[in-house]
């Protein structure tokens, strides 16, 4: 083993190096405790340190406490006179492993550096075990969030996430060419998400995007392709779709999220801004581009929204 | 005083030669070595009490003492061990107290010195 000595009598220190060094450990000598410090601290620093209770500067017992401090695993022997018992309990509330009397007895010295090592042999493997369990973890999760990215649906929703969604319209889109049928493509964006999760915890909001989600499922067919494209934004594509059809859908999710707000009992209320694009067939290709018009047209939606809010509250202020 | 505790042998040399157990092969004897090291420290730590009890400095001179009773202990020098034990405790007639105690282990150390000296040469020859 790594032995430190801290100890400022020369003849003892002489004696337990002597010992050591006999014993075939490798022994770094300090004769105080601001070396001792330093020579701990170092990045090959050693693993079992012997220790003076009483030195000029910083004594045994302030090193301990300062090791502790700092988390360290070296494992401390503190050195201290015989009959003083109240240094010793001190010493090992301030963190020390084990104790020895001086005079030493080389006997005892030598049955208490096995135990250490028995000691600090089990530490390591059991910090081994720690790094292995570690990394069978980090592994874990990196199998997991490939899983997440191979995935198609969203967990919260259990509608399609924006791989899958975009996947199914894109083919959707091809068929829908191929046959001459127009379609409707709808955003929907929440309102007040991220007020519902300052104000009620990101569990209400998570309720919240769920409910969302749900009155979507109940609005639409089964054949309509419903996506949650991440936070508080869904798409819906209606295959063979047309005027006056598509705006009775629209008005039909309205009613459906105002009819929930009524009936659902929670301290928030669902707002969806919409933005509704309607895509005939020869303009059916490139779902990201359209999905970009109708993004615009939710935006617009909202800002008239905000925009309304902001003269609501410009009247109600008091002149 | 404590010059009265005769059955204390001044040097132990049983307990010095424990130090036989900790001889590494090949190098000089170690017993050697710390009479050595004993007899180098002690005129130095006797110079430490000496101006710390002149300048009425206690601690200084409690742990001179300390040091003292340690290193004594350690080589069997008992007689020694026990007066320093007694200066570093000493609380009540410090300043008429701790010069006597000092000279007695000087005194003592003349007698240590010899009996060490005999047994370096013993152990050189």
């Amino acid at each position: 083993m790594r032995i430190l000595i801290a100890e400022d009598d020369p003849i003892s220190c002489r004696i337990l190096t002597n010992n050591l060094t006999k014993w075939g450990h490798e022994v770094v000598v300090t004769r105080n405790g601001n070396d001792a410090w330093r020579a701990l601290c170092a990045r090959d620093a050693p693993s079992l340190a012997i220790l003076d209770r009483v030195m000029p500067d910083v004594d045994g017992i302030e090193i301990c406490r300062h090791l502790r401090e700092a988390d360290s695993p070296v494992h401390v022997i503190l050195l201290t006179s015989l009959n003083r018992r109240e240094d010793l309990l001190e010493g090992l509330e301030a963190g020390a492993d084990d104790y020895l009397t001086k005079p030493l007895d080389a006997h005892e010295l030598r049955a208490r550096l096995q135990a250490a090592q028995r000691i600090l042999e089990l530490q390591e493997s059991l910090r081994q075990r720690v790094r292995e369990l570690e990394q069978a973890i980090e592994e874990r999760k990196a199998a997991e969030e490939a899983l997440r990215n191979l995935s198609l649906t969203d967990q919260l929703t259990g509608l399609y996430n924006y791989r899958g969604f975009i996947n199914l319209a894109e083919h959707h889109l091809k068929i829908a060419r191929r046959e001459m049928h127009p379609s409707l493509l709808i955003y929907a964006d929440m309102d007040g998400l991220k007020e519902i999760n300052d104000t009620l915890g990101h569990r209400a909001g998570s309720t919240a995007i769920a409910a969302a989600g749900q009155i979507l499922r109940n609005t639409f067919r089964d054949c309509d392709i419903i996506g949650r494209l991440g936070g508080d934004e869904f798409a819906v594509l209606v295959p063979s779709i047309k005027e006056p059809e598509s705006a009775k859908v629209i008005e039909r999710l309205r009613h459906n999220v105002s009819e929930y707000n009524e009936m659902s009992g929670h301290k928030f209320i669902i707002a969806l801004s919409i933005g509704a694009v309607e895509i005939d067939h020869e303009h059916a290709w490139g779902i990201e581009d359209q999905m970009a018009r109708a993004d615009e047209v939710m935006y617009r939606e909202k800002r008239e929204k905000k925009g309304h809010e902001k003269a609501q509250e410009a009247q109600k202020r008091p002149a | 005083m404590s010059l009265t505790a005769t059955e204390t042998p001044a040097v132990d040399l049983a307990i010095l030669a424990i130090y036989d157990d900790a001889q590494i092969e090949g190098e000089p004897d170690f017993v050697v070595e710390l009479i050595d090291l004993y007899l180098n420290e002690v005129p130095r730590l006797f110079d430490t009490i000496r101006k710390a009890v002149f300048n009425k400095d206690r601690s200084t001179a409690k742990r001179a003492a300390h040091s003292l009773r340690g290193s004594s202990g350690n080589l069997g020098v008992l007689q020694m061990a026990t007066i320093a034990g007694e200066l570093e405790h000493l609380e009540n007639d410090y300043s008429t107290v701790a010069p006597e105690l000092l000279r007695s282990l000087e005194n003592e150390f003349e007698r240590v010195k010899e009996i060490l000296n005999a047994e370096r040469q013993r152990r050189s020859a």
